[in-house]
């Protein structure tokens, strides 16, 4: 098998570091990173980020491309991804890009016309999908076994993200709590629904957790997609940050041939830490992000287009600035398709 | 506060014998209550069933035997029946929803207070252990200020009778069934101020029906509840849970984590789905509801006994029933529902 070459553009995002490590240590892929910057203080970044992950880095972005790569992994905040993607598909790589897909219909829609004019494909970094538990879940609706789906609830509950600043900075993430978590669950309803568009959306949330917060740090969602289904979504940043894990995903679908509770996540060995008597959780489980890549990376080598591709990153979106607009005006909205 | 057993007669008249007068009877009968029950349907095999009770032929034939009634008839009867127990002198525990409709609540609460008669709505959950200690934990300040309260409830679609699912008659599952949980997140995090909801129901002609809904609440402080109900297939186990964060800590509870028996046997019977949760029968929250009603009523002040307080209220339960009915109208609307502070819990 011969060798694909792949990128990695920008380590702001805290998976930067897992996607090196697994690159790094795939046999078949040659890697090279640069995080441009400007980085926040305080934070390991850039080639010295790089030196103590043990891969190549490269100064500026242009460097990077000008080494003709199969593709690229962006990592970047937010709301910069569509400048890293945009250079990347330019080049002629396919990429995969970090969630949520953008923070404007604006970046989304030009990173639509990014794919199309360069017949690369896009691929849209939701690892979750990839979990077994959640696939059991969407072979038992795919094969009728919970009958008519009517109700999905989810919840995607972590700790306030601290490690990277932007994460909480409404200008580089897109918001807060709403952005941050709702798209991975709208991902699965995606699976779910066979990319069926949302069609109304209501949220509420509020900041008493974390009230030194820039956006919010709570957040509820209902929202209703074609043919009778309903579903809602608690995206909070609930999970202070003594408790002994991140966080997890959790979802129950319901329909008229009974339930199922996927719990991504969830299998840890539990125990007490003995002078505190505080808990000790050990997650354990597949490495999902690795899944995603072997399916990333399968692609790139076939030159068939993945899912989620960009149109799903458009799908839950399009369910996030919903959100975000019903939250700002108390209202129930329709959500427009980006 | 005396534990000298109460000498007087306890005479309890039970209006209703549907499924739910299973968790009535049988308590009202270990409280010590002479109990007289009438029902348009099922009074004489109720009574037959648990060896106690006698049957009378007439609403006023009850009301002419009894001091405190019962109301455990279908919602859409409450006012009716209640109206005329309150009329007739007569203190009320009336099964949840306390009406079909906010104003009929509201009317009920007021005709009460107008009379000085005392009328508790049978809220059960708020006497379940695993809700009563969450409660206590949050009136403790365990929790700090409240902030994110989601709830589930999931069980059978109820098929024995038709009103449940009239949603014309019963308010469907955000009214019967959801208003539990509505009571519950209001309980805890105080008045409500908006609501949206969004509802489904399986296709008409389905095998099983099924019916769901999500609502959301956005309490006056600040925080915000989730609740989330399910009636499904008859195979479906009755299960809840919540998990509630505030600033100071989180609390979280699933019925189907924290069974005290778990088996693996060969099915047995119909294996049908229940339309209320297992309890431990030493701990069985519907005794404890009546015990509290029933106790609150027997030490009316100036009657010697300690007056005690329930932890319900006619107006709390006017406000599940205002609320539940908000959420109804922001399902069927599709819009959010602003929600005055008029009918705020007192």
């Amino acid at each position: 098998m011969n060798t694909l070459k792949i990128g990695l553009l920008s380590f702001a995002h805290t998976h930067a570091e897992t996607y090196a490590a697994l690159l790094r240590d795939r046999a078949d892929v040659e890697l090279v990173t640069c995080d441009p910057g400007p980085h926040a203080p305080g934070e390991l970044r850039g080639a010295e980020a790089a030196a103590a992950w043990g891969v190549e880095h490269v100064a500026t972005v242009a460097e990077l491309l000008a080494r003709g790569l199969d593709a690229v992994v962006v990592a970047s905040e937010n709301a910069r991804h569509r400048e890293l993607v945009e250079q990347a598909l330019d080049a002629g790589c396919h990429v995969l890009c970090e969630k949520p897909l953008a923070t404007s219909r604006d970046d989304a829609a030009a990173m639509r016309a990014a794919v199309e004019r360069s017949g690369r494909f896009l691929m849209v970094a939701y690892p979750v999908r990839f979990s077994s538990a959640f696939g059991q879940l969407r072979d038992q609706v795919a094969g009728g076994r919970l009958g008519q789906l009517l109700s999905v609830r989810g919840a995607n509950n972590g700790k306030l993200p601290t490690s990277r600043s932007w994460f909480t900075d409404p200008a580089l993430a897109g918001g807060g709590a709403l952005v941050d978590h709702v798209v991975h669950l709208a991902d699965l309803l995606d699976v779910l629904t066979g990319g069926a568009q949302a069609l109304t959306v209501s949220a509420v949330g509020n900041q008493l957790l974390h009230p030194d917060a820039a956006a919010e740090t709570a957040g509820l969602v209902a929202i209703t997609y074609p043919d009778g289904l309903v579903v809602t979504i608690d995206c909070s940043w609930s999970k202070p940050e003594s408790a002994p894990s991140w966080g997890g995903l959790s979802l129950t679908a319901a329909g008229t041939g009974g339930t199922v509770s996927v719990y991504v996540f969830g299998s840890k060995v539990r125990g007490l830490e003995s002078s505190s008597g505080l808990p000790v959780e050990l997650a354990y489980g597949p490495d999902l992000d690795e899944a995603m890549l072997d399916t990333f990376l399968g692609a790139v080598r076939s030159g068939s287009a993945p899912q989620p591709d960009l149109e799903v990153g458009a799908r839950t979106l399009s369910v996030v600035l919903a959100a975000q607009e019903s939250y700002r005006t108390g209202e129930t909205v329709a959500v427009r398709p980006v | 506060m005396s534990t000298t057993p109460d000498a007087r007669p306890l005479r309890i008249g039970l209006v209703g014998a549907g499924g739910i007068a299973e968790c009535h009877l049988p308590h009202l009968a270990r409280l010590g209550a002479e109990v007289v029950v009438f029902s348009e349907a099922g009074a004489e095999e109720l009574v037959a069933r648990h060896g106690t009770g006698r049957v009378v032929g007439s609403l006023d034939e009850l009301l002419d035997a009894v001091d405190v009634v019962d109301v455990i008839t279908p919602t859409p009867t409450h006012t009716a029946v209640v109206t005329r127990a309150l009329e007739a002198g007569k203190d009320v525990i009336c099964e949840k929803p306390m009406a079909r409709t906010a104003d009929d609540a509201a009317a009920l609460a007021d005709l009460a207070e107008r009379l000085g008669r005392r009328l508790y709505p049978a809220h059960v959950v708020r006497y379940f252990p695993e809700y009563a200690a969450l409660h206590a934990a949050v009136a403790r300040g365990d929790l700090g200020d409240l902030a994110v309260l989601r709830f589930t409830r999931s069980g059978a679609y109820p098929t024995r009778t038709p009103w449940f699912a009239d949603v014309e008659a019963s308010g469907g599952i955000i009214l019967d069934q959801m208003v539990h949980d509505i009571d519950i997140a209001t309980w805890l995090a105080g008045p409500v101020v908006s609501v949206s909801a969004v509802s489904t129901h399986s296709a008409d002609g389905a095998a099983e029906p099924a019916a769901a809904a999500h609502v959301l609440l956005t309490h006056a402080g600040g925080a915000v509840s989730q609740v989330n109900g399910f009636w499904g297939p008859a195979h479906l186990q009755f299960t809840t849970s919540f998990s509630v964060t505030g600033t100071a800590g989180s609390l979280e509870h699933s019925s189907a984590a924290e069974r005290a028996v778990v088996t693996d046997l060969a099915a047995a019977g119909d294996g049908a789905g229940a339309l209320v949760p297992d309890t431990d029968p030493l701990d069985d929250p519907y005794f404890l509801e009546l015990r509290e009603l029933v106790e609150a009523l027997r030490s009316a002040p100036g009657d010697g006994a300690t007056p005690r307080t329930p932890r319900i209220t006619a107006r709390e339960g006017a406000e599940a029933v205002r609320v539940a009915n908000a959420a109804i109208e922001a399902a069927r609307t599709g819009t959010t529902v602003h929600l005055t502070e008029q009918g705020a819990r007192a």
